[in-house]
């Protein structure tokens, strides 16, 4: 006897649905975005891999822009691509090479597979070849067309941060957008600085992208607005995580951790 | 499905129900529903999410940013009529530590 016929014979029973009725209503339960979205996790983990990068991250919950300190800001950097690549090749590429397009300064130690859900991926930070600060993202949410971060509490900025690709006319558009509060008083204080690194950070990676599909000489279109001028007092002490103190401690005592394992104490 | 809205003002509270989906296309809708529910100066906002059948994670930026404005003018957020999914994405979130959700009656 068949499979086919053995199918047949159990419904005419009415002992249980057939393969096809059993995947619909498990679909009707399980909805259709399920796999794009991470998992809920308590505390980040980091991949053996890349552990070494992941001190300020591992054990660390995500911070959203409002577990943050400073003012909300929306910021949307944009880039017109027209017909050189459509927005799912352009995506598709984005999260197989995420950290190649960034600017020199950063280093993005993501996993081999690119940008999935639920992936946590150590990063660094900085100007020049001097020390970086050293903090992550989780991968909160991956498609054909986007894919969306959050950063662990301790980052510069309690944030999430969608990369996408959007047609409109036939044209592609390559787009950032960033919706943030700096994590702490100290990284508020740094806010002036620092987000004009960011203008050039994230305009330097829509150039290199752009590049990689053959458009140079573009324009970065930039917006920011605020929407929310009142800073979260209550989160103030979110300064225990922060990043850079917690960087510059880990560098700093580099030299100490070296001597404890070698004499195996 | 677009996203469409109809505001309800009772008693110091905005109900804004939603119907459709919840992308990059909503952002105008949102905007206006905020807008047209913010006129009634309420001190809860309740969005009824009960015949919304998709949310991306754009979807999830533009409530954010909507929670922004709402606590910047003192306004308190309930989410009404959250399938699981969706209420395990505020949780993942934490948009769930500041919006109450509240179980569909």
């Amino acid at each position: 006897m068949s499979d086919e016929t053995s199918a047949e014979r159990v419904v005419e029973a009415g002992q249980a649905a057939p393969a096809t009725q059993v995947d619909e209503a498990a679909a009707s339960i399980t909805p259709r975005d399920a796999g794009n979205w991470a998992a809920k996790v308590d505390r980040l983990s980091v991949a053996d891999e890349v552990s070494g990068f992941g001190y300020n991250v591992a054990g660390r919950r995500v911070a959203g822009p409002h577990q943050g300190f400073g003012r909300l800001w929306q910021r949307t950097y944009s880039v017109d691509l027209g017909s050189a690549v459509g927005p799912q090749e352009l995506v598709a590429d984005w999260r197989a090479h995420f950290g190649d397009f960034w600017p020199k300064g950063g280093v993005f130690h993501g996993a081999l597979t690119g940008i999935e859900p639920g992936a946590v991926a150590p990063l660094e930070v900085g100007g020049g070849r001097g020390p970086k600060l050293a903090t992550g993202v989780l991968v909160l949410y991956a498609d054909d067309e986007s894919f969306t971060f959050m950063t662990p509490e301790g980052h510069m900025f309690a944030s999430m941060i969608t990369f996408s690709g959007e047609e409109a006319d036939g044209a592609t558009t390559a787009r950032i957008r960033i919706l943030l509060r700096t994590s702490d008083p100290l990284f508020e204080l740094g806010w002036p600085i620092m987000k004009r690194a960011e203008d050039t950070f994230w305009s330097g990676t829509l150039r290199n992208l752009a590049a990689s599909h053959g458009v140079d000489d573009v324009h970065v279109q930039e917006e920011s607005e605020c929407l929310d001028r009142q800073r979260l007092w209550k989160n103030w002490r979110n300064v225990w995580h922060n990043a850079g103190i917690r960087s510059a401690w880990h560098i700093v005592t580099a030299p100490f951790r070296s001597q404890k394992s070698a004499t195996g104490a | 499905m677009t996203l469409v809205h109809e505001v309800r003002q009772d008693n110091g509270t905005a109900t804004v129900r939603l119907e459709g989906r919840i992308d990059r296309e909503a952002l105008s809708t949102l905007d206006a529903a905020y807008a047209a529910a913010a006129a009634g100066a309420p001190s809860v906002l309740v969005l009824d999410f009960t015949a919304v059948d998709y949310i991306n994670s754009t979807g999830i930026a533009l409530i954010v940013g909507l929670l922004g404005k709402a606590r910047s003018q003192g306004r308190s957020m309930r989410a009404l009529g959250l399938s699981e999914h969706y209420r395990h994405i505020f949780e993942i979130t934490r948009l769930s530590d500041f919006i109450e959700i509240v179980p569909t009656p």
